[in-house]
């Protein structure tokens, strides 16, 4: 393939804002993935771990960052540092398990030893074989180049360039931790659900905006009562099944009131607005929204926000506090990583129907989720038809309509079910692709007047 | 009932191989149900006060092994009670499961039955399982394991009162967990 037919030349194509498409290939081709893994994994802040998992020094949790696996380690400080797993010997991972607890990091190749902090403090035959000659000040396992806390998430970045955690996140994304922090004194729930989909990781983020999808989707588990209060309206239009028979597709109070949030560097909110979905739901479950100090940490327009908020590029926040890591493995398989989290001062019984909701809506078992892989997956599969892959991805809905008003330094939208965030996601990863400075990527990913 | 052949000195207690026929009959026949999606029949082998758990399995060293798995009050794949069971099997007869429609082909083996000696009304019964799913044109999933099951006669039938699923997976390698172990 020449050099002018590379598809990495041919971004300004790949995503339309202006058509609402999006290029097919991009959910198969190994050269985008490669540029992904370097320009966006490589660079981003990426979520690795809750404080919550690693309380006690020694406490270490291995996290994905793009194809490279790093180590977050509790300090003897009571700090968190990151590294990565590999021996700075000759590559061997230097821990075997996916979390536990540690003196030290011992390689079972060659016994290379590495303290809590990465530091090389063994090496055996240092003086008969290595006859002393060798620094062990330069061989520590590698670091991140930035780690920071935000309320307890821990976020690292290869990019000792970037800006700080906080200001990556900007008003959106802190809003998106916010909404979980301010739940109550949160920890996460030992266990972290991980399964595999044989999908690009595109379309698994993607689909954390799409509240077009669960009517359909999800049908059956709104049949069985999953979803509290399911509709007697339906949406016109119409399905129809395989015998021709019409399809009710439920049409839901919220489904007019979404509120959409736009954030620099690619993060979004998009979903259901809280007074829409209390008429069904009543306010009851949602009380901890209802604290004056919550309320005024969230802001007049983040305490309406009770849809799906995603950081850029692959931490979802759901809205019954759980963490859903899109994890890309290579082009076609992408790892599901469930965070699930609980009040520690919460009653017993709280505490149980949280976790029962945790296990029975999501992960591969949940009456929602079991759904899901299936439609990535396929969806994925027709990406590698050389005709398939030639007709266009489409987010449409609502395109060019929404007018974008700013306010408290978010950019929001308020409209029935859109496709909004889902195309601002593509937008700013074609952004990120081009590999431009911060302040570059900043500029290109902050939102307009419309979209 | 004992039966003692002097020639070689072993003793079989009748009784008890009787009771290994009669649980691996059930486990075949609750088998059969489900790969023939028989749930509405599946879901009546169980006792209403079931408890239907698949923890988490992790990857620890052989020192921390103690939490490879989690546990009731943790996080699992699954943590059901009938009520939650009968939802599932309702969910499939509502003909819009796409998950499964259409249904996977599955064939569940069940061996290494053993039941633990005891004289107490409920058997703790422990076995090994493989559970071979195709779905579409191609896709292939297994899932290998072992069971640990109380069986409860209730009315003069076996049934599961507590059924615990250990996978021999940690990073479970399927998209998802629509059928039944």
């Amino acid at each position: 393939m020449s050099q002018t037919e590379s598809i990495a030349n041919q971004l300004d194509d790949l995503v339309s804002l202006e058509r609402g498409e999006i290029d097919r290939r991009i959910f198969s081709d190994e050269e985008i993935f490669d540029l992904e893994m370097k320009h966006i994994f490589g660079r981003a802040w990426l979520f690795l771990c809750h404080e919550s998992q690693i309380p006690k020094r020694g406490d270490f949790f291995e996290a994905p960052m793009g194809r490279d696996n790093v180590l977050a380690v509790r300090q003897k400080d009571g700090s968190i540092k990151a590294f990565l797993n590999t021996c700075s010997h000759r590559g061997n991972a230097v821990c075997r398990a996916e979390e536990g607890n540690v003196k030290n990091f011992m390689c079972t190749y060659h016994g290379w030893t590495f303290g809590l902090d990465g530091e090389l403090v063994g090496v055996p035959g240092k003086s008969i074989f290595y006859k002393d000659r060798l620094d062990f000040s330069q061989h520590p396992l590698r670091k991140v180049a930035q780690l920071e806390s935000y309320r307890g998430f821990v976020f690292a970045t290869f990019d000792k360039t970037a800006p700080a955690l906080e200001e990556f996140l900007g008003p959106t994304g802190r809003l998106s931790l916010d909404l979980l922090a301010e739940r109550g004194d949160m920890e996460v729930i030992p266990g972290i659900q991980k399964f595999v989909v044989k999908s690009n990781w595109k379309f698994t983020v993607d689909n954390v905006f799409d509240y077009y999808h669960p009517q359909i989707t999800h049908m059956s588990a709104f049949a069985v009562g999953a979803i509290p209060a399911p509709p007697d309206e339906f949406v016109e239009g119409g399905a129809l099944t395989t015998e021709g028979n019409r399809l009710e597709v439920p049409f839901l109070p919220t489904d007019l009131h979404n509120i959409v949030m736009l954030g620099e560097y690619g993060h979004a909110i998009s979903g259901p607005e809280q007074d829409a979905l209390e008429v069904t739901s009543g306010r009851e479950p949602f009380e901890w929204r209802y604290n004056p100090e919550t309320q005024k940490k969230l802001g007049r327009l983040g305490s309406r926000v009770a849809g799906h908020p995603h950081i850029f590029p692959t931490t979802w926040l759901t809205a019954g506090a759980q963490l859903s890591l899109r994890v890309p493995r290579s082009p076609g398989v992408t790892e599901i990583w469930w965070f699930s989290f609980r009040d520690r001062n919460a009653s017993k019984e709280q505490q149980t129907a949280e976790l029962r909701s945790h296990i029975h809506y999501f992960g591969p078992a949940g009456l929602l989720e079991q759904e899901d892989g299936e439609n990535w997956e396929q969806s994925t599969l027709q990406t590698r038809g050389d005709a398939s892959r030639e007709v266009p991805q489409l987010l449409k809905m609502g395109l060019q309509t929404s007018k974008i008003f700013k306010d408290d330094g978010l950019a929001v939208i308020e409209a029935p079910i859109n496709e909004h965030a889902q195309l601002w996601t593509y937008h700013s990863w074609r952004e990120w692709l081009r590999n431009p400075s911060w302040d570059e990527l900043r500029a290109r990913t902050t939102p307009g007047d419309y979209i | 009932m004992t039966i003692t052949t002097t020639s070689t000195e072993t003793t079989v207690d009748l009784a008890k191989v009787l009771r290994q026929h009669e649980i691996e009959q059930f486990y075949y026949y609750e088998s059969a149900l489900l790969d023939e999606h028989r749930y509405d029949e599946w879901i009546e082998l169980f006792t209403d006060d079931v408890h239907y758990f698949m923890p988490i399995r992790r990857t620890m060293t052989r020192r921390q092994l103690g939490r490879e798995f989690t546990k009731p009050g943790e996080m699992a794949f699954f943590d059901d009670d009938k009520e939650l069971l009968r939802t599932r099997v309702e969910k499939l007869s509502t003909g819009t499961a796409w998950a499964e429609d259409p249904p996977s082909r599955t064939r569940h083996l069940i061996t290494n039955v053993r039941v633990e000696d005891t004289d107490a009304s409920e058997l703790v019964v422990h076995s090994n399982f493989y559970l071979y799913r195709t779905r579409l044109k191609s896709a292939v999933d297994e899932w290998v394991g072992r069971r640990e099951d109380t069986l409860r006669r209730v009315d003069g039938d076996l049934k599961v009162a507590r059924r615990f699923i250990y996978l021999d997976q940690t990073i479970l390698q399927s998209a998802n967990l629509s059928n039944f172990f």
